[in-house]
């Protein structure tokens, strides 16, 4: 049994932004040495998300354009108030919850050395509250 | 040129790196409890809120707090690497040799102004020595940016914030530009009123303590001050500051854009007024 972990920094360089990570990912399993097993990506941020649809362009900016629709900025969240552990303001409640929405993590079988998946998916790793440093975690495991 | 007056180098990875002290003063000092980000994000901070350029302010609490939020060295070393920051000194007015370093911090490392925190560098606003430093600047022609009204800053009482605390010097140094941070927050009539008194006064907009960015600065700017007052008597007098990385950017732009100021006050907002404060524009 194999079980690898790698951290992968990403700079997200909008507000908002949705980066395919698929070649990423794909480099990261078949340097593994996993012929066969599954594979985990999670984001370690919980104004982040991680998301599998269709790669093109349109649907990027679907996603984000109806995530602010269902949560817009200027809506009465009680996240809006000074956190005192963070030294800072809570402002940003919009970018939680498109997280929860999106989710945060996909998961993949691995077969002969390769990430199984349907011809058309494309990993994202989605940006809500950027522009920021981000870091995704991408778990492998099998033999 | 749009400029953000008031922005703290204090969350950069590669000095958290390289200075030994710097997470900690991040973390017990300045109280912030973000990740470290490489100094390309706060150029991307920058650019997504439509911000060409960021002062950045050091605070020289060393004898109150161990160390200082960061040293004028390292403020020159970041605008050294960025055409895109304006450096701030900041000196202890308590410390004997305090006039002489900011002399050198301005001649020496090319710094542009002073910042002074008296809450959290603990100092009395009054002191004759906080005076000789004014002597310096106003000597220097620098402005000076002084914090006012609450400081979320462990440990730093709430009455040095004070405007009024200010106004023996500004009354003294007339030929001197004071920059009071935060608007002074709560006491905002406090310092608006200083600002339409004092031609030398200058207010920035970093204030947010409750709620959001919008929803906070619309009711401090329409509800209790009238947004009027700085569309038709102030306009000359504030400053965009956001406070980053207390917050971002782009959510204090976005914030003082939706208040009903025309285009022309905007302009001097975030451009004109700090231009002339800097003195890139007479």
């Amino acid at each position: 049994m194999i079980i690898k972990l790698e951290r992968v920094r990403v700079q997200s360089r909008r507000a908002e932004e949705a980066i395919n990570i698929t070649p990423k990912v794909d480099d990261i399993v078949e340097k593994s040495g996993v012929k066969n097993g599954v594979v985990n990506v999670m984001t370690c941020h919980t104004s982040s998300g991680l998301l599998v649809t269709e790669g093109i362009p349109c649907l990027e900016e679907d996603i984000l354009t109806h995530f602010s629709r269902l949560l817009p900025e200027d809506e009465d969240y009680h996240h809006r108030r000074y956190l005192d552990f963070d030294g800072r303001m809570g402002f940003n409640a919009e970018s939680h919850l498109k997280s929860i929405l999106g989710g945060i993590q996909c998961t993949f079988p691995i077969e002969n050395g390769k990430v199984v998946r349907g011809s058309r998916q494309t990993i994202y790793f989605m940006e809500y509250d950027g522009p920021l440093e981000r870091v995704y975690l991408v778990q492998v495991l099998g033999e | 040129m749009t400029i953000d007056f008031h922005t703290h180098p204090v969350l950069i990875r590669e000095f958290a790196e390289k200075y030994p002290n710097y997470v900690r003063v991040a973390r017990e000092v300045f109280n912030i409890g973000n990740n470290f980000q490489p100094l390309e994000t706060f150029f991307l901070q920058m650019d997504v809120a439509g911000i060409e350029k960021a002062v950045l302010l050091p605070i020289a609490c060393a004898r109150a707090r161990q160390d200082a939020v960061s040293s004028n060295e390292q403020v020159a070393e970041l605008c050294g690497m960025s055409g895109r920051f304006i450096g701030f000194a900041s000196v202890d007015p308590m410390m004997p040799g305090a006039p002489k370093e900011l002399e050198s911090a301005i001649t020496s490392l090319g710094l542009k102004g002073l910042k002074l925190d008296a809450a959290l560098q603990d100092f009395d606003l009054n002191d004759p020595r906080v005076f000789g430093i004014y002597e310096v600047a106003a000597a220097l022609e620098i402005p000076v940016l002084v914090h006012t009204g609450m400081s979320w800053a462990p440990g730093t009482p709430l009455e040095q914030g004070q405007p009024l605390l200010l106004e023996k010097a500004i009354r003294r140094f007339s030929n001197l530009h004071f920059v009071l941070a935060h608007w002074g927050w709560p006491w905002v009539w406090d310092a608006a009123a200083l600002a339409l008194k004092y031609p030398n006064v200058f207010l920035d907009t970093s204030c947010l303590y409750y709620d959001g960015p919008k929803e906070f600065i619309q009711f401090v700017f329409s509800k209790q001050i009238p947004t009027t007052l700085i569309e038709r008597s102030l306009r000359n007098q504030v400053v965009f500051g956001s406070n980053y990385p207390r917050v971002e950017i782009k959510n204090m732009v976005r914030a003082l854009k939706s208040l009903s100021l025309t285009e022309g006050c905007l302009e001097k907002i975030f451009s004109t007024n700090a231009e002339r404060l800097l003195g890139v524009r007479q």
